[in-house]
């Protein structure tokens, strides 16, 4: 090559110059969690199941979901699903559908009988005693599997499944799901004895004596007494009790009008099957507000908000801020309740407490009254452990205090009530008896979740959500199931509307937004690693990749 | 294939792309020029020809006796990019070559220096593309204004002070003016749309004949705003209506893209040192303020940039993200 006169230089030779030196900040990868993932109450990371989906792999997704909740199936239709609300895309247009497609994992589980990743326990590892086959009693048994452990699940009903089976309405959670998702997580290799009491079978002491370690999980299964300034009309059937009939019956006597008291999910669940009966008029009482966005949610009835829609458009007439404040009686026969309007406010001294206002009173005209308050726990062969309780307390990986090797979750605790609560409390106490038996303190999980506005939304595009179909009102009889679910194309469309919080997308905005470029692309995608890598002799680290990503994947860390 | 497997010197001779500008070169940190130039290239690919006027592209890419360029480059003179541009494309015509000359200058080099060489050879019609690299000012010279520097933007040389907020003309509309010369093709793009940037090089390539593009390329040194932020400045610009992505064919508008969200112009403003003075408790400062809302609603209503109709390009869409870069 001939060169003329004047200065050259051959191309890409200032590489030769690493301007990586007038670096302040460099760029580095740091997965953070989602929100949804924190919000889970059974430990589920749902950003990453949907990124599995998202890349065609939903045998993957489901594996991902499970090494969390073995119960997809049930909890995708049963669950308040709390990880919708923290959902980061609820800001920008509406929440990942995450519970939907929970449920069509689940499934496509029980559909193509995919196998659970957990291989069967050897013969000599520690076997660990559960009591009560509930969502937390299966979900220990099954992740104490998972950390190479034998479990034996003892439960005074025949069959398992505890408050799924005795009291989840089949119009919720059809009787086929439960019984395939259930037996499927059994054939794991869990022992189950069934028709096993505490307390008449079999004592804790015993079990204490027998096995390293045990983990109560009994549920609260006695209704809360209920009466109005002591006195209870006759012929008084509580809510839970009627639900449990209906539930394995499917039939119950019915009054011309009903009043259930109580805002959580039984009072709810009664009040449609009493619809389902074919109560005409049927109304809720409870203390607290209707869910709604304006209200506080610390004022919100307990139960899901869902259910108080579907509730609603059944014909069940709500009563909220408002209380029972006497019995209408003549004699014995109930001829209605005074109803009175209250609502929770801050007194002088600063406690908080409900107050009814008078002249709100009105009577209520109706044949029955059941009340659903709420439950506790049967204390029967648990006596030493309650007390005086209504609950047990335990710390926050289960373990009761005062009593090594004894564990405790679900709704035998103060604070559940919620299955995938009972199901996270069963996983955290398999950690924490797995810890127990090596002699060592549990690991805590720290969740540090990104917000908003860690987020650049710019780069997302509007898509609205993929609903359910639900079942019409006219045909929610009996057990049908109302809620319907999603198709494969459907499921994908979620999973491809997830904004991957705090994890890569590899959208390809750092390599392409790199004014250098410092940033480099290997050759090959491999699922569950980071494509990108940042090029230090030349990164100056100006930090438009990290502003630019999507995800908030990508941070700026000062040079040391 | 890993990083463990693969050096990063070799990676970055393996990217999946055409490299025509190469690190090691001396922008600033988030120089949106040296991001622009590097996408104009990767649109252009490997057979072209630069002319490059005077300015930072020319000074942070060819440090003497290195070169970050990996196309034919050549230098030339402020007030003569189109002049030896048009004088490369002659010369590879007579060669019977088949390389196609591309012009790169500044807006001090297009706007008012070369303007006279640019205007030459749009009229001569040689077959060259011209990109203008809009930083709004004279920045490696040390930040004086230019004929394009918007209006109220403070610079050394229209200081922000008692008499004046910043500069007192207008900028100005070099479009119009290119677009009186009746050539096929002229358009302009954002750094903060790197796809519409980059079909619209591809889109001027097609054409045999002088083509234009306008670059809004944020200077985070001249403008007094962070380097991490330069890519928002830029999509504010577009998304405020202050810089419009418009298509002009035979000095016709034929596209221009419309704004899914319309942002109040003090957005923009309020992230650059050089409008901060717009920002003080002041009447005069209101009143800019107004003024440039109303210059921003002026092309929102003269260009209809109101996304009230479907855009066929979907340049907006174009840049968003979907997992493995999917396309939908």
């Amino acid at each position: 090559m001939i060169l003329t006169r004047g200065a050259y230089a051959l191309p890409g030779t200032s590489l030769a110059y690493k301007t990586g030196t007038w670096r302040l900040q460099r760029p580095v990868h740091r997965h953070r969690a989602a929100p949804c993932h924190a919000a889970c109450p059974a430990g589920e990371d749902a950003q990453a199941w949907l990124a599995r989906l998202d890349e065609g792999d939903s045998q993957g997704a489901w594996e991902s979901l499970v090494s969390a909740n073995p119960l997809p199936a049930i909890t995708g239709r049963v669950c308040h699903h709390p990880c919708e609300r923290a959902c980061n895309r609820g800001q920008f247009d509406q929440p990942i559908a995450i519970h939907a497609v929970e449920r069509f994992l689940g499934d496509q589980a029980l559909a193509n009988d995919w196998p659970y990743p957990v291989s069967p326990p050897s013969p000599a590892a520690p076997e660990v005693a559960v009591v009560g086959a509930g969502p937390a009693g299966l979900s220990c048994a099954y992740h104490l599997l998972r950390l190479g452990y034998k479990a034996r699940v003892f439960d005074a009903l025949p069959e398992a499944g505890g408050t799924l089976r005795t009291a989840l309405p089949p119009y919720r959670l059809p009787r086929g799901v439960l019984e395939a998702e259930i037996g499927r997580l059994l054939n794991l290799g869990i022992g189950f004895e069934p028709g096993v009491r505490l307390g008449r079978d079999v004592y804790l002491d015993d079990l204490r004596r027998q096995y390293p370690a045990v983990f109560l999980a009994l549920g609260a299964t006695r209704p809360r007494p209920w009466d109005v300034a002591g006195v209870v009309p006759a012929e008084l059937h509580q809510g839970l009790e009627l639900l449990k009939e209906w539930v394995s019956v499917g039939e119950l006597p019915k009054a011309d009008s009903v009043a259930v008291v109580g805002g959580g999910n039984t009072s709810v669940d009664i009040a449609r099957v009493m619809r389902r009966i074919g109560v005409p008029e049927v109304h809720l009482i409870t203390h607290r507000a209707l869910p709604h966005p304006e209200v506080p949610e610390d004022d919100w009835m307990p139960a899901i908000p869902r259910e108080v829609e579907q509730a609603q458009e059944e014909g069940v007439v709500f009563h909220p801020h408002t209380g029972v404040r006497r019995l209408v009686l003549r004699g014995q026969q109930l001829l209605g309740i005074e109803l009175v309007k209250m609502k929770k406010l801050v007194q002088p001294d600063g406690s908080l407490k409900r107050v009814p206002f008078e002249g709100t009173e009105k009577v209520l005209r109706i044949e029955q009254v059941i009340p659903a308050i709420g439950e506790m726990v049967d204390p029967s062969g648990l006596e030493s452990l309650l007390g005086c309780q209504e609950f047990l307390l335990v710390d926050a990986w289960g373990r009761v205090a005062g009593i090594s090797g004894v564990f405790a979750g679900g709704d035998m605790r103060f604070g559940a009530g919620m299955v995938s609560i009972a199901i996270g409390d069963g996983r955290r106490a398999a950690l924490a008896i797995a810890a127990y038996l090596q002699g060592k303190e549990p690991e805590a999980e720290p969740v540090k979740t990104i917000a908003y506005e860690q987020l650049n939304v710019n780069y997302y595009d509007h898509a609205p959500r993929a609903e359910p179909t639900l079942l019409p009102v006219a045909q929610r009889v009996g057990f049908a199931e109302v809620e319907g679910g999603l198709d494969t194309a459907q499921a994908a469309a979620e999973a491809a509307r997830c904004f991957s919080c705090g994890s890569c997308l590899s959208c390809d905005n750092c390599w392409n937004l790199c004014p250098e470029p410092a940033v480099l692309k290997l050759p090959d995608e491999i699922p569950g690693q980071v494509r990108y890598v940042f090029d230090y002799d030349y990164c100056k680290g100006c930090g438009l990749c990290a502003r630019e990503c999507p995800c908030g994947f990508i941070v700026m860390e000062d040079e040391a | 294939m890993s990083t463990q497997e693969i050096s990063l010197e070799e990676l970055r001779q393996r990217q999946s792309r055409f490299r025509g500008l190469e690190a090691g070169h001396r922008a600033c940190l988030g120089c949106g020029q040296a991001l622009a130039a590097r996408w104009v290239l990767e649109a252009a690919g490997p057979d072209v020809v630069v002319a490059n006027a005077t300015g930072c592209l020319e000074v942070f890419t060819t440090p003497w006796p290195e070169s970050a360029w990996r196309v034919p480059w050549l230098h030339s003179l402020f007030e003569n990019t189109g002049a030896v541009a048009a004088g490369l494309e002659a010369a590879l015509k007579v060669q019977g070559k088949t390389a196609k000359a591309l012009a790169f200058a500044g807006d001090g080099g297009t706007f008012d220096i070369g303007f006279q060489a640019l205007s030459g050879l749009l009229e001569r019609e040689h077959d060259v593309l011209y990109v203008c690299y809009d930083n709004e000012g004279y920045m490696n010279t040390g930040v004086q204004r230019s004929g394009s520097t918007p209006h109220a933007a403070a610079t050394t040389t229209s200081p922000a002070g008692r008499a004046r907020l910043g500069k007192r003309h207008l900028k100005k509309d070099i479009l119009a003016i290119i677009a009186s010369h009746h050539i096929a093709y002229a358009a302009t793009a954002s750094i903060a749309y790197p796809e519409d940037l980059k079909r619209k090089v591809r889109q001027a390539l097609l054409i045999t004949g002088p083509t234009f593009l306008h670059l809004h390329a944020p200077c985070p040194l001249g403008w007094g705003h962070d380097g991490s932020l330069s890519v928002e400045v830029a999509r504010l610009a577009v998304q405020t209506g202050l810089f419009p992505l418009i298509e002009m064919e035979r000095g016709q508008v034929i596209g221009v893209m419309p704004l899914r969200t319309i942002r109040p112009v003090a957005d923009y403003l309020k992230l650059q040192g050089r409008f901060g003075h717009l920002f003080r408790d002041d009447p005069r400062a209101r009143e800019e303020l107004e003024h440039l809302q109303a210059l921003a609603d002026h092309n929102i209503e003269v260009f209809n940039l109101r996304a009230d109709r479907p855009d066929p390009a979907d340049s907006e869409g174009a840049d968003t993200v979907r997992r493995g870069r999917r396309r939908f």
